[in-house]
């Protein structure tokens, strides 16, 4: 890809600037060839990674080099976007949000400076991806468990400054964090909460710290360089029980809801089950070639056969009960009790102590084959999420999924959703999968996308995350008080960022100097 | 089970845990192997390459991981495992890094420098008399 340049900054201004960061990291680690910047566009874009060109990309090792870098880059308005690992593969993974931006790789920054088995947390850089983190506690011998998501390739830092969620008690991946230290726009260096105290004997156990809290400010935002993370891992449990169940009908999920919310929100389950349909299922085992060919979305006919062939119902429900063996068995037995109202259906059980191997104890056990559902339409896949929040009972839950389904069917997508039951929310993970390749299909999918933030809105459903292409769309429907919050976090942003050079236009924050580039 | 409706394999869960154990035992069978034909110049770097391959490419190109099992649907089972490959060349293995193939995104050069890309390449491309008992293509595959 030929070099896009930042907008306000000139070929020779750019090539200072490399050379200046050349001068911190060295010349191995600043990339600027056509192919490089290949490398940190968005490979699985629905059609439109020309939008989101970085210019180049440097891998500093350490905090003090980012903060070099940070101090070179407001010297010459070169514009840069973070990445941990690069791997948020969905919503943009690598690319920048403004074309010529330079990517800030921190992936050769991989140290686990700390893990505190007594009080359960870690403190590590943001290169460390979920499968170091593991193999050090297992290879250690540290009896705590992570919080890992569906696709474990990338960050946990990455993770849970996105507000990304696994499947233990620990899942809400953001509310782990405990303490950040945070290279500011400016090059300044900052510690979170107790952290702000040098010698702090409680920097990673007590979040708040004295005055406003900042540790949620610098997730999903453009004010700091995340170095270093505090984050709460979960002490390995006595046992576990696992309840797996199929639901025949498609407003099965609406009862489902009823009956898990209630019992969600006392703490009878404390980890956060996903209700999905089962293309899911089969979307990830087989190739949509196999079952249909035709054009359009799979119509439910054929949904119906496939779910027949393979023994599987409308929606599969995965939940899993954590701690000691009889409260397990107590609350299983609660949990069943609510689903035999409705169904006739049984839960298969899966049962774990302590000292078995952990394999199929619901422990967050990283890997990467949740990939697969690319290759369900073949050629060369990719995917996108549409993820609004509910309110978790069954009349949003029902109203949603139809009105999504139907709006899938229009345009000509295959439904493929999920809700994932948090405390008193429901996250609706909506899958669009394609081949990148068939350039018809990629436009349905950002047709689809963009119908679905309107109607989402108008239910005053909200994106928890998004891809990169839609930030401003969903940022603008936060219009309360005529975008009163996105007048607050850009007034942060003109404070803390004057020359706007942090990651412009995530999460729709954009710098004075480039709010014209707005989508 | 995920969003995606997968459970993580077990299979490559042994794979990558037991991969420091396995590696320290495949050097020693290396040592032994080198030191009982002749020591060949290139075993330092087939073994760095494999030590770098599991590190760098393990999460998905091992036993049961993702790429495995894509590569499996696409060319057939005998041709999944890239350890047991003999039909690819050092060009071909650095260009695919580079720029990505089917499910495959590209690999930049900040995450796996040319110097690795290299060792992988050089690993994935040894010779017969490397691919015995002493030069660890099975046991990579399957620890």
């Amino acid at each position: 890809m030929k070099l896009v340049l930042p907008p306000r900054v000139s070929e020779a201004t750019f090539q200072k600037a490399l050379s200046a960061f050349t001068g911190v990291v060295g010349k191995e680690w600043v990339l600027a060839t056509d192919e490089d910047r290949e490398t940190f566009m968005d490979y699985y874009a629905a059609g439109d990674a020309d939008l989101h060109v970085p210019s180049a990309a440097i891998g500093p090792q350490s905090t003090e080099e980012v903060q070099a870098i940070l101090r070179i880059a407001n010297e010459h308005k070169i514009p840069l976007w973070p990445i941990s690992r690069g791997k948020n593969l969905g919503y943009g993974a690598a690319a920048p949000c403004m074309s010529g931006t330079v990517v800030l790789d921190l992936s050769r920054m991989k140290k686990i400076i700390d893990v505190n088995e007594r009080f359960g947390y870690c403190v590590i850089e943001p290169g460390v991806g979920f499968f170091d983190l593991f193999h050090y506690l297992q290879e250690n011998k540290i009896k705590l468990w992570m919080s890992i998501p569906a696709n474990a390739w990338g960050s946990v830092v990455g993770n849970a400054l996105e507000r990304g969620y696994g499947y233990t008690p620990y899942g809400e991946n953001t509310r782990n964090i405990c303490g950040l230290e945070v290279v500011l726009p400016n090059g300044d260096l900052v510690r979170t909460g107790n952290g702000a105290m040098a010698k702090s004997a409680s920097w990673n156990l007590f979040k708040y710290g004295f005055g406003p809290s900042w540790d949620q400010i610098f997730c999903q935002s453009n004010y700091g360089v995340v170095t270093k993370m505090g984050m709460w891992l979960m002490p390995e449990p006595e046992a576990t029980l696992g309840l797996n169940i199929q639901l025949p009908n498609p407003d099965d999920v609406g009862w489902a809801i009823d009956e898990l919310a209630p019992l969600r929100m006392k703490g009878v389950i404390e980890q956060s089950p996903s209700i999905g349909n089962s293309l899911r299922f089969v979307a990830s085992r087989t190739q949509r070639s196999e079952w249909y060919t035709g054009d359009g979305a799979l119509p439910d006919e054929v949904l119906v056969d496939i779910l027949k062939k393979n023994n599987l119902g409308w929606w599969t429900i995965n939940l899993r009960l954590y701690g000691y063996d009889e409260v397990n068995e107590a609350h299983a037995r609660i949990i069943k009790e609510a689903f035999a109202k409705h169904t006739k259906q049984e839960f298969e059980v899966l049962k774990w102590h302590r000292g078995e191997p952990i394999d199929n104890s619901g422990a967050g056990v990283p890997a990467t084959v949740a990939l697969q559902i690319i290759n369900w339409r073949g050629g060369r896949g990719g995917h996108i999420g549409f993820s609004p929040i509910l309110p978790a009972t069954s009349e949003h839950v029902l109203r949603q999924f139809h009105a999504t389904k139907k709006r899938y069917e229009e345009i000509g997508v295959d439904y493929y959703g999920s809700f994932t039951l948090f405390e008193r929310y429901t996250t609706n993970v909506n899958m669009m999968v394609y081949d990148r390749d068939d350039k018809a299909m990629t436009a349905k999918v950002r047709a689809l996308f963009k119908v679905l933030i309107a109607d989402a809105a108008k239910q005053g459903y909200s994106e928890y995350r998004t891809h990169i292409s839609y930030m401003d769309d969903v940022a603008l429907s936060f219009d309360f008080n005529n975008h009163a919050l996105l007048r607050l976090n850009e007034t942060l942003k003109d404070a803390l960022d004057p020359n706007g050079i942090l990651a412009p236009g995530k999460q729709g924050i954009w710098p004075r100097a480039l709010r014209s580039e707005r989508a | 089970m995920s969003e995606y409706g997968i459970k993580p394999d077990p299979t490559l869960l042994g794979c990558l845990t037991r991969v420091p154990l396995v590696m320290l035992m495949i050097a020693c069978l290396a040592i032994a192997g080198a030191m009982a034909r002749g020591r060949d110049d290139s075993t330092p770097k087939i073994e760095q390459g494999r030590k770098v391959f599991h590190e760098r490419c393990g999460y998905c190109h091992l036993a049961g991981g993702t790429g495995t099992i894509m590569l499996a649907r696409r060319l057939g089972k005998d041709r999944a495992l890239l350890e047991e490959r003999t039909d690819l060349t050092q060009e071909y293995i650095k260009k695919i890094t580079r720029v990505g193939i089917n499910g495959m995104p590209p690999h930049n050069r900040i995450e796996v420098p040319d110097g690795e890309l290299d060792l992988i390449a050089i690993y994935l491309t040894r010779p017969a008399s490397s691919r015995t008992s002493s030069g660890g293509a099975g046991q990579g595959a399957t620890p």
